[in-house]
């Protein structure tokens, strides 16, 4: 069945490939339309189409999505993006430029349009902002305007917003708006970039229904939507022949939706999806597997181990400190992960912009001997010690090994408990029914700035899994990086704020994440940035 | 009258039976740990007050017995309600069902073809090596786990020989489906199977069968039509439940080879805490296995002429 079909495929492209050849040239064919239910496997791969494995989406608007980005990042351009190089770009904006640090103005470039024709305009922005930082529409990305001045109007903590709209937001002319920040922040152009769908803009079409535009967002990206997103099948997306950034090397996306990432795994090893997602603890058996098509990428997430503040066993910062010497992350590493992960020496992923290797000095360093005499100084814990995670999510083996470590090291009773399903983990959280707990934070831009904030500070969207930790000396120094002139000031701001941190040892930082695709063998080489895979950009082998 | 008055009675009786059952289901839905709307952007929390307004927005404020009449309400519309990613219900539904059928479908016909067969086979060769060894095939076949069955099944006819594809249902029926139907098929043989040879043993040293014999009636006639009718009912009760169990979606199937069926809705649905969902996928299942039980009847009647006389 389906042997004939893959030969008939081949076929069909050598033809194409002959009258390509006789016509002498041309570009991309245009005649991949729908091939049909029941076509031949793998049509995604007609022309130079890519097919690449996604966790089915949540929502396609921009403003209020949490799982779909790879799709997102296709259909939209951001004002600010990473190149190859980790360093910053312009790509919706023209420029991005303030004298304070507190009042922004940002540029449009000129000729962009939205794939219904609709040019991207100031106002694409400002409408799109607002709609997104309005409480009671109750969009996920909200917290991303939330240092745009007015987002306490639109969205205040409790109680009925008293405006629709944020005060900080102007429209200069059709391609110049200015924001005004709640203080000074270097690093806003950073918070621009691809990762802050938030901060997407969005056409006035989509205000007429946004339920449709939420299965078939229309975007100013390099990629359009073939057809509305339906659950259970492929999003298609194909090239914007109006395009007027970077124009992709491909020409049409299938992102394929699967329920389990082992058979995106098994479809990638059968040449029948082009990427595909891995989990880390499959790093072994894919080198083997994929060897060279096994691409892995730096990424900006941490992962960490954080503490319940109502657990008097560990108020004594030497207790915590303990902890932290008697996990053997190299082993870790190299018994779960091959050697993948990265373990942390700071705060930060080690690849962030600056981020300050080393800073946490020996209490990141293995040593049984001396976190076993500085647990007994600081008296010992008592009891049955827990390390509460979301089960079902591939992170069983490493739980163990933490729980296995800490057991052996310091001779206390340590083990790791699963939650059934993030549901109950958070809520155990949330309520205080826990010891010791997973943490982790991906940082939506390239500047410490978000993981710092987010972990570090009572408003922190991640706040709850380093136990609610603050520090009024930490926020000023924050206040003080963010606002510092030069990228260099900053870095020694973030320094002084991670130092201070890392004295109240609120965490265990354990690992700096790598993420690991597999590409079949018609994809020559990846292109990414700060761990995402720039899918519109991948080159094709041949 | 009386019939009318009894038909009322009856569809009283199912319509409690209905709203006790959906109630419960809510119910349950509603006991399972963690707050759904906390879990939703998974390790990215959400603000307090985006949760209180997507917590209104679903009426998870409000205490369980109003929710459910809110769906009742609802219900009665046609309205199904909506998930939490603002899908309408019936629209997942009827999206997913499709698949569900045509995989159910195929492994059915694959249990009666191949079940039906060994087990003549095995009848017609009682106590031989052929039906020993048939017997411990389809014993030993149905004891692997079926996770590990499906991912073998994957490797070996997906990638290594590359005959049929490793997933998804993009190549349609059958290529799609051959290969999941054939792991589900694989645990209902044995037990088909075997039903189908003790009956057909029984049939074939029954007096019947032997004065069909004396009669000079070939050996075909013989097994084809006096023994096979009246050995088919224990094979073709166990076939439509069986029917029923599959059209329920089957979970672990469905996942490896990433088929979006009813079986991955009603998991994902628990999974995410999707009262609407769940209650509308159990409710359909709930009609189906009514269904199938008044097959099972039918099929009865149609072999077993003495039934229709009580």
């Amino acid at each position: 069945m389906k042997q004939p079909a893959k030969l008939q495929r081949a076929v069909a492209l050598a033809a194409v490939a002959a009258l390509a050849a006789s016509l002498g040239a041309c570009g991309q064919s245009k005649d991949d339309g729908d091939k049909g239910g029941g076509g031949p496997s793998g049509a995604a791969h007609a022309d130079t189409g890519i097919s690449v494995a996604i966790q089915e989406p949540d929502h396609l608007t921009p403003g209020n999505h949490y799982s779909s980005y790879e799709i997102l990042i296709a259909v939209f351009s951001p004002l600010t993006i990473l190149n190859d190089q980790e360093e910053l770009e312009f790509l919706q904006a023209e420029s991005v430029d303030s004298e304070d640090a507190i009042t922004w103005t940002i540029k449009l470039r000129d000729g962009w349009t939205f794939h219904n024709g609709e040019p991207v305009t100031a106002q694409s922005y400002v409408d799109a902002w607002n709609h997104t930082a309005y409480g009671p529409n109750a969009w996920v990305n909200s917290g991303q305007l939330r240092n745009v001045v007015g987002y306490d109007q639109t969205h205040p903590v409790e109680g009925e917003p008293t405006a629709t709209e944020l005060a900080g937001l102007k429209v200069v002319d059709d391609l110049t708006f200015t924001v005004e920040l709640v203080g000074a922040d270097r690093q806003f152009p950073f918070q621009l970039s691809d990762g802050q769908t938030g901060l997407y803009p969005m056409p006035q079409a989509a205000y007429e229904d946004l339920d449709a535009f939420d299965k078939l967002p229309i975007g100013n990206g390099p990629f359009k939507m073939a057809k509305a997103w339906e659950s259970g099948q492929d999003v298609v997306v194909e090239a914007y022949a109006d395009y007027a950034g970077p124009a992709p090397t491909i020409s049409q996306i299938n992102f394929r939706t699967y329920i389990d990432t082992d058979t995106a795994y098994t479809d990638a090893l059968a040449g029948e999806v082009d990427i595909a997602a891995v989990a880390g603890a499959k790093v072994a058996i894919a080198a083997q597997d994929f060897g060279e098509r096994l691409h892995s990428l730096d990424a900006p997430g941490v992962d960490f181990l954080g503490f319940n503040p109502a657990d008097e066993r560990f108020s004594d910062v030497r207790v915590r400190q303990a902890f932290s010497m008697a996990i053997d992350r190299a082993a870790i590493n190299e018994a779960i992960y091959s050697g993948a992960q990265i373990p942390s020496t700071s705060l930060t992923a080690s690849t962030m912009p600056g981020s300050p290797e080393g800073v946490c000095g020996k209490y990141c360093e293995f040593d049984p001997a001396a976190a076993k005499s500085l647990l007994e100084e600081a008296g010992g814990v008592e009891g049955a010690v827990e390390i509460l995670f979301p089960g079902g999510w591939g992170l069983e083996d490493v739980f163990e090994a933490y729980a296995n470590q800490l057991r052996q090291n310091l001779e206390i009773d340590v083990t790791a408990l699963p939650a059934t399903d993030w549901a109950e983990f958070t809520d155990k959280i949330a309520t205080g029914d826990y010891h010791i707990n997973r943490g982790r934070w991906g940082a939506l831009y390239p500047s410490q700035q978000d993981t710092l904030h987010s972990l570090y500070t009572a408003a922190g969207d991640g706040n709850f899994a380093t136990g609610g930790y603050s520090n009024p000396q930490v926020d000023a120094l924050l206040a003080a990086a963010d606002a510092a002139p030069t990228l260099e000031d900053s870095f020694e701001g973030y320094r002084a704020v991670q130092e201070a941190i890392l004295a109240d040892f609120p965490v265990i930082p354990t690992f700096g994440n790598r993420y690991l695709y597999v590409t079949s063998d018609r994809i020559a080489d990846l292109h990414s940035a700060a761990g995402s895979v720039r899918f519109a950009y991948v080159e094709l082998a041949g | 009258m009386r019939t009318a008055a009894k038909a009322v009675q009856r569809l009283a009786g199912l319509a409690l039976v209905f709203l006790g059952v959906t109630f419960v289901i809510y119910l349950a839905v509603f006991a399972l740990p963690g707050d759904p709307i906390r879990a939703l952007a998974g390790d990215k929390p959400l603000e307090a007050s985006t949760v209180a307004a997507l917590r209104l927005k679903y009426n998870l404020d409000l205490p369980i017995w109003e929710q459910y009449w809110l769906y009742l309400g609802g219900l009665v519309k046609g309205d199904l309600g909506a998930d939490f990613k603002g899908r309408p219900v019936l629209e997942l539904m009827a999206s997913r069902w499709p698949v569900t059928i045509a995989l159910a479908l195929t492994a059915w016909a694959l249990e009666i073809v191949i079940g039906l067969a060994i087990g003549i086979v095995q009848a017609l060769r009682k106590g031989t090596v052929i039906d020993h060894g048939l017997l411990a095939l389809t014993v030993l076949a149905s004891c692997v786990p079926v996770f590990v069955l499906g991912v073998v099944s994957q490797q070996v006819f997906g990638v290594k020989l590359d005959w049929l594809p490793v997933a998804g249902v993009r190549d349609g029926w059958p290529a799609s489906y051959v290969l999941p139907a054939g792991v589900i098929a694989v645990f209902g043989l044995s037990a088909v199977s075997r039903l189908m040879r003790g009956a057909m043993v029984e049939s074939l040293s029954a007096d019947y069968v032997r004065a069909a014999r004396a009669r000079g009636f070939g050996p075909g006639r013989v097994v084809g039509v006096h023994a096979l009718r009246n050995s088919l009912i224990p094979a073709a009760t166990y076939l439509a439940t069986d029917l029923g169990y599959l059209l329920g979606g089957t979970v672990i199937i469905e996942g490896i080879f990433n088929l979006p069926g009813v079986g991955n809705l009603l998991f994902e649905a628990i999974r995410t805490h999707e009262g609407p969902t769940v209650v509308g996928v159990s409710t359909a299942l709930i009609v189906i296995f009514l269904i199938t039980s008044v097959l099972v009847d039918a099929i009865h009647l149609g072999l077993d002429p003495r039934l229709r006389r009580a």
